[in-house]
């Protein structure tokens, strides 16, 4: 039996309207086909050529096309984004809000790029603000998120916890992605910022939809500055426990929600913890090694497929 | 003998799950609508969730790869033949496994009998190639058994289990072989164009109308593949879009000049047709991915078609793509959304199926990598230092830097 018959098969035995029926009936044997994914997929790829686009000609172009030229284009193209929003989005409201249109969530994107563009700009060409120019930053986050919960915008909001991140000094850019001690306190730092607000949001109902964004980010962040401490201090630190206890609230959290998605980081960031600290302990012996990596996989496999059955995952 | 491991009436049973589950989520159906379809299909097979699968496959894969290095160490073979046979042993062992769970335990996805199968496979050609290589085979045959063998091993596997990444490996393994024969550039492409489209006739004539809703879902997984493979092969200046892409200069022309002027334009004139036919193809025969598919090889013509003419690339051209692809989705969306109940033959803007949520998406990831990408692009120097620097401007040709 397929799926066509087997809606039949409801039909006639009234468990489905025949309205209902002949909707879903179409949609399987593909008499209506909706390409709204597709239509946002492309519109998504075609603002972040835009900004490509604009960022390559700014770097090649800037001295032929002069600031003026640059700081004022950016700064049109951002503001028209910026009031087609204003004018055109849905009244501010704590739950989920649907966009007006396809295109609503993409232009205010777009918006916020070109802002950081021409800020960015204005600042590499002027240093208004001297010494203290990643403050600029703070005000793109400061905007990001206010533009975020406004309009109800998760790119957005990725845009602001990023930039939030580049403010404490990992940028994309600059040699900071290394995990010295200065920056993995950073790195925790921020983590914990990023979580408390998270929590926070969701607890006074403020967006309660945005939180998984935070908790991946916090994840992320905070696992693997605990993770380049183990690598660095092994058993002899905070970090080792630290980040034993949050791979098991990241656990315990995904079993009680069910998403299942941070089970995954817990194990995978768990596992190559404590597997730093079980090779130094056993000083790297060949048969212990292999023996180590055996015995525990399979433990893990089984502590999974426990896992997994009791949450009869069908799907 | 049956090849395919699992019934079909129970893959087609977890097609007609994951659809009613879609349906639900978009609230087109209720819970107890959701659990009628389940009463009506039942399921033996055991299966789990992305994420578990994941899990499953990663230390499957670690434990095995442990077992077969602990004994490999443990015997310490000098002899290559040995460990060659040693290696095919473990792998048939494994494959024994990967079976044994799936007809046994009914493993269906499950990711342990997915990371059995594909270490069988690696181990079993791995093998094969260290015995051929001891045993007085050159290096230009090895270098054409070993992928064939790959893609006859990971068809086997597909046949039998049905992962979709074993046909994908079994094509890309196949696509390796024209380029071991030491062939002029055009030979090769030609040579891998007519195998490609071989296998993609084969699939159309195993695509019957009658087979279960699953099977089409998965031939028209493979024909997709296929097509980009198809349109790869024939786009001679996708090199150059790669290397566009990481700004290394030396790889943008790297192949073109190898070729004949026929066969370069006529590869020109097929970049705009392939993306066509499958664009029509894909409408006519209602496969939503064939047409995202052709429309995205669509858009790697437009972004390859200066290369092709040999005109000037200049830095605004993907802003000029991308004002394109958005004017073009805003008035498809708009025509769409005209029509009667906002369809047109079929085909509607409207959202009616909500994808499953996974916490946070590629498209997230993307925005969250946005600002980087724009810090990375500014102008490092001020344009007045920048036009003074080195003399440029006069100053007696006297060094920017001391």
């Amino acid at each position: 039996m397929n799926a066509a018959k087997l809606l039949r098969k409801l039909r006639y035995e009234k468990k489905l309207d025949s309205g209902q029926a002949e909707f879903l009936l179409n949609l399987q044997e593909r008499r209506i086909i909706s390409v709204h994914r597709e239509l946002r997929f492309f519109l998504y790829i075609g603002i972040l050529l835009i900004i490509t686009g604009a960022g390559l000609t700014v770097k090649q172009y800037f001295i032929n096309l002069g600031d003026a030229a640059i700081i004022s284009a950016l700064t049109l193209c951002f503001a028209a984004a910026f009031v087609y929003c204003f004018t055109q989005g849905r009244s501010y409201e704590r739950g989920e809000v649907a966009s007006p249109n396809i295109a609503f969530d993409y232009i205010l994107f777009f918006g916020c790029a070109f802002y950081s563009m021409d800020v960015a700009y204005i600042e590499t060409q002027y240093h208004l603000l001297g010494d203290l120019w990643e403050n600029y930053l703070l005000i793109s986050v400061a905007l990001f998120f206010f533009l975020a919960y406004r309009f109800d915008n998760r790119l957005v909001l990725s845009m602001a916890l990023s930039t939030l991140a580049a403010w404490f000094g990992f940028t994309l850019s600059g040699q900071r992605f290394y995990f010295e001690n200065y920056y993995r306190l950073y790195a925790i730092a921020y983590a914990l910022i990023v979580l408390c607000c998270g929590v926070l949001l969701y607890r006074i109902d403020i967006k309660k939809h945005f939180l998984d964004i935070y908790l991946n980010f916090a994840a992320h962040f905070l696992c693997i500055a605990l993770l380049s401490g183990v690598a660095e201090y092994k058993i002899l630190s905070l970090y080792f426990p630290a980040l034993i206890m949050v791979c098991a609230v990241l656990a315990f959290y995904s079993v009680q929600v069910r998403k299942f998605l941070y089970v995954l980081y817990a194990v995978i960031y768990g596992y190559i913890g404590i597997s730093i600290v079980i090779v130094d302990q056993i000083h790297r012996q060949t048969f212990l090694l292999f023996t180590y990596f055996i015995v525990t996989s399979m433990l893990v496999i089984g502590l999974i497929f426990k896992l997994s059955r009791r949450f009869k995952e069908n799907q | 003998m049956m090849v395919v491991l699992y019934p079909p009436q129970q893959e087609e049973n977890i097609y007609i799950r994951q659809q009613a589950q879609a349906w639900r989520r978009s609230g087109l159906i209720t819970e107890e609508q959701l659990s009628a379809i389940n009463d009506h299909t039942n399921l033996q097979l055991r299966q789990t969730n992305l994420f578990f699968r994941l899990l499953f496959f990663v230390f499957t894969m670690l434990c095995a790869g442990a077992v077969v290095g602990l004994f490999v160490w443990l015997l310490d073979f000098k002899d290559a033949n040995f460990t060659a046979v040693m290696l095919i042993c473990f792998g048939a062992a494994f494959y024994i496994a990967a079976e044994y769970l799936a007809g046994k335990y009914l493993f269906y996805r499950h990711g342990v009998e997915e990371a059995l199968a594909v270490m069988a496979l690696v181990l079993f050609c791995a093998g094969c190639g260290t015995l051929l290589s001891e045993n007085h085979l050159t290096l230009t045959q090895l270098r054409i058994v070993v992928p064939a063998l790959l893609a006859i091993t990971a068809y086997w596997i597909y046949l039998r289990f049905g992962f979709l990444y074993a046909a994908i490996i079994s094509i890309i393994a196949l696509g390796v072989v024209p380029f071991q024969f030491n062939l002029s550039p055009a030979t090769e492409r030609i040579m891998l164009f007519s195998v490609l489209c071989v296998i993609f006739i084969f699939s159309l004539l195993a695509d019957k109308p009658d087979i279960e809703d699953f099977r089409k879902n998965r031939y028209a997984k493979i024909q997709a593949c296929l097509t980009t493979a198809i349109y790869l092969t024939v786009n001679l200046q996708i090199m150059g879009l790669f290397g566009l892409i990481s700004m290394d200069r030396h790889v943008v022309h790297l192949n073109p000049q190898l070729f004949p002027p026929s066969i370069y334009w006529l590869s020109y004139v097929l970049t705009f047709l392939i993306p066509i036919a499958a664009i029509y193809w894909g409408i006519k025969s209602r496969k939503r991915i064939i047409i995202n598919v052709g429309l995205v090889m669509a858009c790697v013509t437009l972004a390859t078609n200066k290369s092709y003419l040999g005109w000037t690339r200049y830095a605004w051209d993907p802003a000029i793509l991308g004002i394109m692809l958005v004017g073009l989705s805003l008035l498809i969306t708009r025509w769409l959304n005209s029509g009667a109940d906002q369809r047109r033959f079929g085909f509607t803007a409207r959202d009616i199926l909500k994808p499953e949520e996974g916490g946070i998406t590629p498209a997230d990831v993307a925005a969250a990598l946005t600002p980087g990408v724009i810090d990375a692009q500014q102008p490092q120097e001020q344009a007045q230092d920048k036009y003074f620097e080195g003399g440029t401007s006069g100053g007696g040709g006297a060094e920017g830097k001391y």
